[in-house]
């Protein structure tokens, strides 16, 4: 291999700190063929578990772009511990794909042998972290590798929780030694719906450990007596808050790999790419200003 | 009310409970009401929860879902998630079980080939998501000495099966799936059973329907009994034509020797 050749195939093993996009089935066919520029890609791991033409597509599209694995169904808050057979799963496709980044939740979505196809809010209690800590880092001792968790967006609180997210989260990174997925879309819902300062949330987090962020739409649904309640559902544009949102962000962490996700209705890669852009234009504006963060 | 503090494992099983059987009697309290009830708010987690599945459902059983309309798939959905929930993480093996549910599912009774058509989109399923595999060169049987061969026992592609249902299922998959309502009304659902054999292909997934002895040659085969066996199942079948085509279309990834040709 020249070293040119060397350096691209280097350049596509790790994430680099720019604006990449979520990729879902119906993008396979036009990345293959149009090779859209994209920064890099990010795919829901439990959609590419078996063998076929899934998995086909993500091998060619890995040879072109760098890839990040973005997991939903380890469940790291499942008081049951991980599922072993789903973790080895979840491995082949790591092995696989050999991607720059692979991520999860803090969540859970496993109970009593179900799998609860969402992910679920935890109690902020000393016991979940405990739980959370064990099953992330059996998790990446399998995997053989860091992986990022990211905070949700949560719909209710418990109330005999006593550690506020921000805090647990910042926690988990620093006894495993995970990083940290900031999705800030899911801040601001959750701060909008638990009445919590987005603000202090993103200035609680160890910027050092922030190795990815996200940025998704949301709906907000009114209820009856004017109430609102806003719903992270990755269905449309990020909302212009969330965007102002994620400059504080950038000041906050330096250059941060950033994905745009859509998952409801999900529009060509064309449009995904203009929200990149956006995207890409506060990280430059935020390195212009903030150089020293870089170092990160 | 109970409000002592749980522990995850009963809060989690609580919840699974709530979000199963709408039955929140052990977790509403321990739920922050502000400005909205806990009901409300564990809502939001049902709605998901049903919505996930349903469309889980819809993208596995296509065919079903054109047959009896979005309306009547949701609401036999809903119903089939509360008796079987998925019980691992991966959405594509959800759904197994919707072919015995629609069969014991009185609003679909009228329907009589339904439960068939749900069985073969489940194979296909299967077929299109199975494990990647190399198919056998039929070169390694060339260097076989005939008494060899006759012990021949196959092993199957994992994206490879047979099925056999009652209906004409095949028909009415594919009319479904094109939208072709014309093909739809000429197909007599009591034309009887239908044979058939799925593959996953580069090009897709292929069904196609097999006359009763082949198939008796070729469900032997892909038991793994070893092919003098098979050819004993169905003598009058033209065996070496149906076994160069299943080594022709992969249908293969290896062989090992039977002890006996029995």
């Amino acid at each position: 291999m020249d070293s040119h050749a060397a350096a691209l195939r280097k350049a596509r093993d790790s994430i680099p700190a720019e604006a990449g996009v979520g990729l879902r089935f119906r993008h396979h066919r036009e990345v293959l063929e149009s090779h859209p520029a994209a920064a890099w890609f990010e795919v829901h791991t439990e959609n590419y578990l078996g063998g076929g033409s899934a998995p086909a597509c993500l091998d060619a599209i890995r040879r072109d772009y760098p890839v990040s694995l973005h997991g939903t169904g380890l469940s790291f808050g499942s008081a049951e511990g991980l599922d072993p057979s789903h973790l080895a799963r979840v491995r082949d496709v790591v092995e696989r794909v050999e991607p720059a980044l692979v991520s999860e939740h803090l969540s859970f979505s496993f109970a009593g042998g179900t799998y609860l196809a969402d992910l679920l809010p935890l109690p902020m209690t000393e016991e979940a972290l405990g739980i959370v800590c064990r099953n992330v880092a059996q998790a990446q001792d399998h995997l053989k590798r860091r992986i990022l968790v990211e905070n949700p967006s949560t719909y209710l609180r418990f109330r005999h929780s006593t550690i506020p997210e921000w805090e647990f989260l910042a926690r988990v990174a620093k006894r495993t030694g995970c990083g940290i997925l900031c999705d800030v879309n899911n801040i601001y819902v959750s701060a909008c719906n638990h009445g919590w300062d987005a603000s202090e949330y993103l200035a609680a987090l160890p910027p050092e450990a922030v190795g990815e962020i996200h940025l998704a739409g949301h709906v907000v649904r009114r209820l009856d007596g004017g109430r609102v309640l806003r719903i992270d559902d990755h269905g449309s544009r990020v909302a212009p808050e969330v965007w102002t949102l994620y400059a504080e962000a950038l000041a906050l962490f330096g250059r941060v790999p950033t994905l745009i996700e859509w998952d409801t209705d999900v529009p060509p890669i064309a449009v995904l790419l203009e929200e990149a852009a956006h995207a890409a234009a506060l990280i430059d504006e935020a390195e212009s200003g903030n150089g020293h963060a870089l170092a990160a | 009310m109970e409000t002592a503090t749980p522990s995850l494992l009963e809060l989690q099983r609580a919840l699974r409970v709530s979000l199963l059987t709408h039955d929140d009697r052990g977790i509403s309290a321990h739920v922050v009401d502000a400005g909205m009830s806990p009901a409300e708010r564990l809502d939001v987690y049902r709605n998901t929860f049903a919505s996930v599945l349903t469309t889980a459902l819809r993208l596995s059983y296509p065919a079903v879902h054109r047959l009896v309309g979005a309306e009547f798939f949701e609401g036999a959905a809903r119903v089939f998630i509360e008796a079987h929930p998925p019980r691992n993480a991966c959405l594509d093996d959800y759904g197994e079980r919707l072919a015995d549910f629609l069969s014991a599912f009185e609003p679909a009774a009228s329907l009589a080939y339904l439960p068939d058509v749900a069985r073969l989109e489940w194979a296909v399923n299967r077929a299109l998501r199975a494990s990647d595999a190399e198919p056998l060169d039929p070169r390694r049987l060339a260097v076989l000495a005939e008494a060899e061969k006759a012990r021949v026992r196959f092993v199957l592609h994992p994206s490879v099966s047979l099925l056999r249902v009652d209906h004409p299922a095949d028909l009415v998959w594919r009319a479904a799936l094109e939208e072709d309502d014309r093909a739809l009304s000429e197909i007599d659902p009591g034309s009887g059973a239908a044979r058939l054999l799925v593959q996953r292909l580069a090009t897709g997934v292929e069904v196609h329907r097999m006359g009763e002895s082949a198939w008796r040659f070729t469900a032997a085969l892909f038991a793994g009994r070893p092919l003098a066996a098979a050819l004993d199942e169905a003598p009058d079948t033209e065996a070496s034509a149906l076994l160069a085509d299943h080594l022709a279309a992969g249908r293969f990834i290896d062989f090992g020797l039977n002890e006996t040709s029995a």
